[in-house]
């Protein structure tokens, strides 16, 4: 055993140290002109978070034909991956050093990114009535705007939905179930049929919160959630949450295999359940579809509806989890204009298709980018049913604030496990969130 | 005249690497004291000065005290294994009286410790995966049906689980550190207490145990020290859950920066894990200095 965590946090300090020695915060630029005419010289700096094959080669190939079309500019690429991009993006803020053009989600994370100072006001060129703006889908743009400006750049979208073996529904005589208690009631069936009725894998934490919150998207009053994912204004009072909780320990106990070991199971392992045909359904994003029907289940064999809802839920039946992820431009930019012009480029429609095809398979945000022709069946109709959604429910870990989505994350991992109540739970997330005012 | 110089000259060879230390090391050390008394939003880059707050906090902090709880479990459990343990594995091996078979098992013992620990983390993993992994099914095939479970997915386990991996991962490492100081003892001595009619396990406390008391010593600082610096095996295999309860310091100190945003509380935590560990270092100095054995 030797010396570890020191070294490794003193470097990362050691970066933010040389912030601090720079005064630290981001000084006050002059608003950059989004709208002006881009001057087409010089480096443009990105932070995307397409590391990893297939999609590296997305912005790379973006890259080199931009460069082609402008060669006096160098598009400079900094490429993570899901995790990395987190820390990457933390250090880079706290060193007042984020490139031009930079990958984020929405909800809390995009908040911090504008309360901050640190995303350009991009309302002249990508607002709702803009020629820009036109081309994505009203929803993807809306989750990028706050107090009526826009500031994100929606670059795909995503669902969350509950992935079926149509097949193992015929084996043991069940249909899609109309509500969340006749999805309960089908696990029974399937089991007896020789299936695990529903692949689960939470080692991260995260895949128990998008249950959770499309769960709370049914049983709670919209006015009274968006109240409570902001600590200044949360109560956290509504038996709504309880009542989700529950029913999602239900779900665990009574339609997984591993039950209160779920902790343990990666979700790739549950994914990979399902592709192989052991498990009847697999709650997963768009952006899994293609996955799904790589293994024993054929693209026919494949269906998707949205996690149904529960009987007499007091919220609103018509939300789905989902949430576009884009990207900001750095307000300290003195590129802002060319990194528009890059962004631009890069949502065209013809670009736009080519991510929403395979090998990328992210259903862009732009209108007319995944059609049946390009895009896998169950990847089309889930971009309909998002972009149907009167509202979409952010994700839980990013629309909250981080402490607050930390217990939450904490809470949902005890409650799988069997060590504490749903009461408990929504307890110590109102402690953290009262923490956090 | 000539001493002075050489003197002078002396002190401009170590100058650039005092420079460099005291960059890299020591200001990021003042600097996290610093960070420590402020509640600073990075992304307005506002810096409150709280004062004591940070700490304050983390006595009310319950996660913090259970990460703690878990380094000093796995201090101990570290100390038993790779000091007590090793020190008594590297004694059998040293009676082995084959070299080439002495060679063989100290291979054997310390080819886990090649394996860097993110891979051992990932291997260990895949071994406790409640549904693929072997020592499930192992379990199952001896019919202990009842002990299958998750490892690193329930409270009860996940901690004792990586702990045990890493016991495994740093054993060989120590035994043969072990290894090499017996060696060292003069063979005179234990022909001596051999004819004295002393038989193997007197010989081993009478002999072996005083004389490599001086490495023992330093396993133990060093063993203890790197059980308060973990941090990739807990990252790797469970990132702190479920529910927290395999957080150590090194991680509830990345994750309260670097997840919940809060870098004045992660830099209060660090300054108490520095605190820690350079009270074992000062240890570490003082025994080094006590234990000096001379034959």
């Amino acid at each position: 055993m030797r010396p570890r965590v020191l070294p490794t946090f003193a470097a990362l300090l050691g970066t933010l140290t040389l912030a601090a020695c720079s005064g630290g915060g981001p000084a006050q630029a002059p608003a950059a002109d989004a709208a002006a005419t881009p001057e087409f010289s010089g480096t443009l700096s990105i932070l995307t978070k397409f590391a990893g094959d297939p999609t590296d080669a997305y912005f790379e190939n973006l890259a080199a034909e931009y460069q082609k079309k402008h060669p006096q500019v160098k598009v400079e690429l900094i490429q993570e991956t899901d995790q990395s991009v987190k820390d990457k993006l933390k250090t880079l803020t706290a060193s007042d050093a984020l490139p031009d053009i930079y990958f984020t989600w929405t909800g809390n994370w995009a908040d911090n990114y504008i309360r901050g100072g640190r995303a350009a006001d991009l309302t002249k060129v990508i607002g709702p009535d803009t020629e820009w703006g036109k081309t994505f889908s009203p929803g993807s743009l809306a989750a990028f705007a706050r107090d009526g400006k826009n500031y994100g750049i929606p670059l795909y979208g995503n669902g969350k939905f509950m992935g079926y073996n149509k097949q193992a529904f015929e084996k043991a005589g069940v249909t899609v179930p109309a509500a969340f208690e006749d999805l309960i009631a089908a696990c029974g069936p399937l089991r007896k049929a020789g299936y695990e009725p529903i692949a689960f894998g939470n080692k991260d934490g995260w895949p128990a919160l998008h249950y959770l919150q499309q769960l709370f998207a049914y049983n709670v009053p919209q006015a009274t959630l968006e109240a409570d994912f902001v600590p200044e204004t949360a109560k956290l009072a509504d038996p709504g949450y309880v009542t989700s909780l529950n029913q999602f320990k239900t779900l665990v106990d009574q339609c997984t295999d591993t039950k209160s070991g779920t902790n343990g199971v990666l979700y790739t392992s549950a994914q990979e359940a399902f592709a192989g045909g052991k498990a009847a359904m697999y709650y997963q994003e768009i952006l899994e579809f293609d996955n799904a029907t790589s293994g024993k289940v054929k693209p026919d064999d494949f269906g998707i509806f949205p996690l149904p809802v529960p009987k007499n839920a007091a919220g609103d039946p018509a939300v789905l989890e989902g949430s576009p992820e884009g990207y900001l431009i750095n307000a300290k930019s003195p590129r802002v204009a060319l990194a528009v012009d890059f962004m631009k480029f890069a949502t065209g429609l013809e670009n736009a298709k080519v991510l929403s095809a395979p090998p990328y398979g992210q259903p862009s945000t732009v209108i007319g980018a995944v059609t049946p022709e390009t895009s896998s069946k169950a990847v089309y109709e889930g971009v309909q049913l998002v972009n149907k959604a009167p509202k979409l429910a952010i994700w839980l870990d990013t629309v909250t604030v981080p402490e607050v989505a930390d217990a939450w994350l904490a809470g949902g991992e005890a409650l799988i496990s069997g060590g504490t109540t749903a009461e408990k739970v929504l307890d110590s997330v109102r402690q953290a969130s009262d923490a956090a005012k | 005249m000539r001493a002075t110089l050489r003197r002078t000259l002396g002190l401009a060879w170590v100058v650039p690497a005092l420079v460099l230390v005291g960059v890299f090391v020591y200001l990021p050390l003042v600097q996290n004291l610093q960070f420590s008394t402020l509640k600073w939003d990075i992304y307005s880059g506002s810096q409150e000065y709280v004062g004591l707050d940070n700490y304050a906090r983390l006595v009310d902090d319950p996660v913090f005290w259970s990460a703690l709880g878990n380094n000093v479990l796995y201090a101990v459990v570290s100390v038993g294994f790779q000091v007590l343990g090793a020190l008594l594995l590297a004694a059998l091996l040293d009676s082995v009286r084959s070299e080439r078979w002495q060679r063989v098992l100290r291979a054997v013992y310390f080819i886990p410790s090649a394996i860097s620990l993110t891979v051992a983390g990932l291997l260990f993993y895949f071994i406790y995966e409640p549904n693929l992994g072997p020592l499930n099914h192992a379990l199952r095939a001896a019919g202990l049906d009842g002990l299958a479970q998750a490892w690193l997915g329930q409270e009860s386990t996940a901690m004792p689980a990586i702990i045990a991996m890493s016991q495994w991962q740093g054993f060989g490492y120590s035994t043969l550190l072990f290894a090499v100081a017996i060696q060292r003892i003069p063979r005179e001595i234990y022909g001596a207490a051999a004819i004295d009619g002393v038989g193997p396990v007197g010989r081993f406390f009478h002999v072996t145990v005083p004389l490599v008391r001086e490495m023992t010593g330093l396993m133990a600082i060093v063993t203890i020290s790197g059980a308060f610096q973990v941090f990739n095996e807990v990252m790797v295999m469970t990132a702190g859950g479920p529910n927290n309860s395999t957080q150590v310091l090194g991680t509830w100190l990345y994750r309260s920066g670097f997840v919940r945003n809060n870098f004045g509380y992660a830099a209060a935590i660090a300054t108490v894990l520095f605190v820690i560990t350079l009270g074992i270092a000062v240890a570490q100095l003082w025994a080094a200095r006590r234990r000096r054995v001379e034959w």
